[in-house]
């Protein structure tokens, strides 16, 4: 059970570490396009 | 050719092909050059690309030596000690993640450029700082690589680098840390349902289906394919580090190996494709579909070649 907690918590916190750089770089796209729009 | 050959072979891309990537880079920052900075950046994320299997086949060479008594255990007459080849591998696994990572810069960077004909200040810099630091470690890795097979080079005392022996280090961590696998083998099938899912959606539109989705909106989803890229080349260099002997002489492992290579490159062709400019609703020319058939077909390919390691090769 708990050697099932440790790998669910590292995999959840690697994943939420690649979803925020994933939003920070499509955040950057998104200025980017509002930038080009104007 | 064995794999002993690709690796001797392979061994100067991410040395010399990588010192001509990073010359272009500072090149077209001096001359303010568009088309050299996609090109120097070409150059690094094909090196990049490269150094998975000349990291691979070092480890089959190693193997070869060992196979053939050449690696000295005290008493057999082998004249290179097993020292010396990890800390050769040690630089290299050190210097292989360095890679990797500037590889994703660079490939962010040839995003980026597409998408406003220029590169953020920040991401220029962390490229160059990156790919020198990687440049240094590498031409580490080179040097103690070079002495495995050049006695007139080695000297008398043991050689010894900052890595140590980080490789071996990290493989026998993974191999005997019960959770290690399991969460690397879960991160592994997260990165593959990224990449994949983005890689085959972006293809399908490419061929025609779902023709009102813009082309833009799926612009957007290349990163996070990128992200899922690098989650799995990383859990894979810990899959190899940790039980190299089940891969350097698995067929299977090589194509895939073949089939990764081959993808990046189509990754590569769709950064310049001009049909991410193309309204909803309009079709993709043939060439843009005749590389999303391929990309269909490398990456089905480096899943297939995957799944088949334990039953074409000898893995788990």
């Amino acid at each position: 059970m708990q050697l099932a907690m440790t790998v669910f918590s590292i995999v959840l916190g690697v994943t939420i570490v690649m979803a925020l750089a994933g939003i920070l770089i499509d955040r950057s796209a998104a200025r980017d396009e509002r930038n080009e729009d104007r | 050719m064995d794999p002993t050959h690709l690796h001797l072979l392979l061994n100067h891309v991410p040395t010399v092909g990588f010192g001509i990537g990073i010359a272009l880079f500072i090149a077209s920052m001096v001359a303010r050059s568009g088309d050299l900075k996609q090109a120097s950046l070409v150059v690094m994320v094909g090196v990049a690309l490269l150094t998975i299997p000349t990291y691979a086949t070092g480890n089959a060479a190693q193997t070869n030596l060992q196979d053939r008594g050449e690696i000295s255990d005290g008493s057999n007459g082998g004249t290179v000690t097993l020292s010396l080849i990890e800390t050769h591998e040690g630089a290299a696994f050190l210097g292989l993640a360095m890679m990797e990572v500037t590889g994703a810069l660079a490939w962010l960077a040839l995003w980026q450029f597409r998408r406003r004909s220029t590169v953020s200040p920040g991401l220029n810099t962390a490229v160059l700082v990156l790919s020198l630091a990687t440049m240094g470690v590498m031409a580490m890795a080179a040097n103690v690589g070079g002495m495995i097979n050049h006695p007139e080079i080695r000297g008398t005392t043991e050689v010894t680098t900052f890595a140590g022996h980080f490789g071996r280090m990290v493989g026998d961590y993974v191999r005997d840390t019960p959770w290690t696998w399991i969460t690397a083998e879960t991160l592994h099938f997260v990165g593959l349902s990224m990449l994949i899912g983005i890689i085959l959606l972006i293809d399908l539109r490419m061929l025609g289906v779902m023709s009102q989705v813009s082309f833009a909106a799926l612009d957007r989803l290349l990163p996070w394919a990128m992200l899922g890229f690098a989650m799995n080349t990383f859990t894979g260099m810990l899959f190899f580090a940790a039980a190299y002997g089940q891969y350097v002489n698995n067929p299977a492992f090589f194509w895939k190996l073949v089939f990764v290579v081959l993808a990046g490159a189509n990754t590569l062709y769709f950064t310049f494709d001009r049909t991410w400019a193309l309204a909803p609703g309009r079709d993709a020319p043939p060439l843009s579909k005749a590389a999303a058939v391929g990309a269909m077909f490398f990456w089905v390919g480096v899943m297939y070649w995957g799944s088949m390691l334990p039953f074409i090769g000898n893995a788990f």
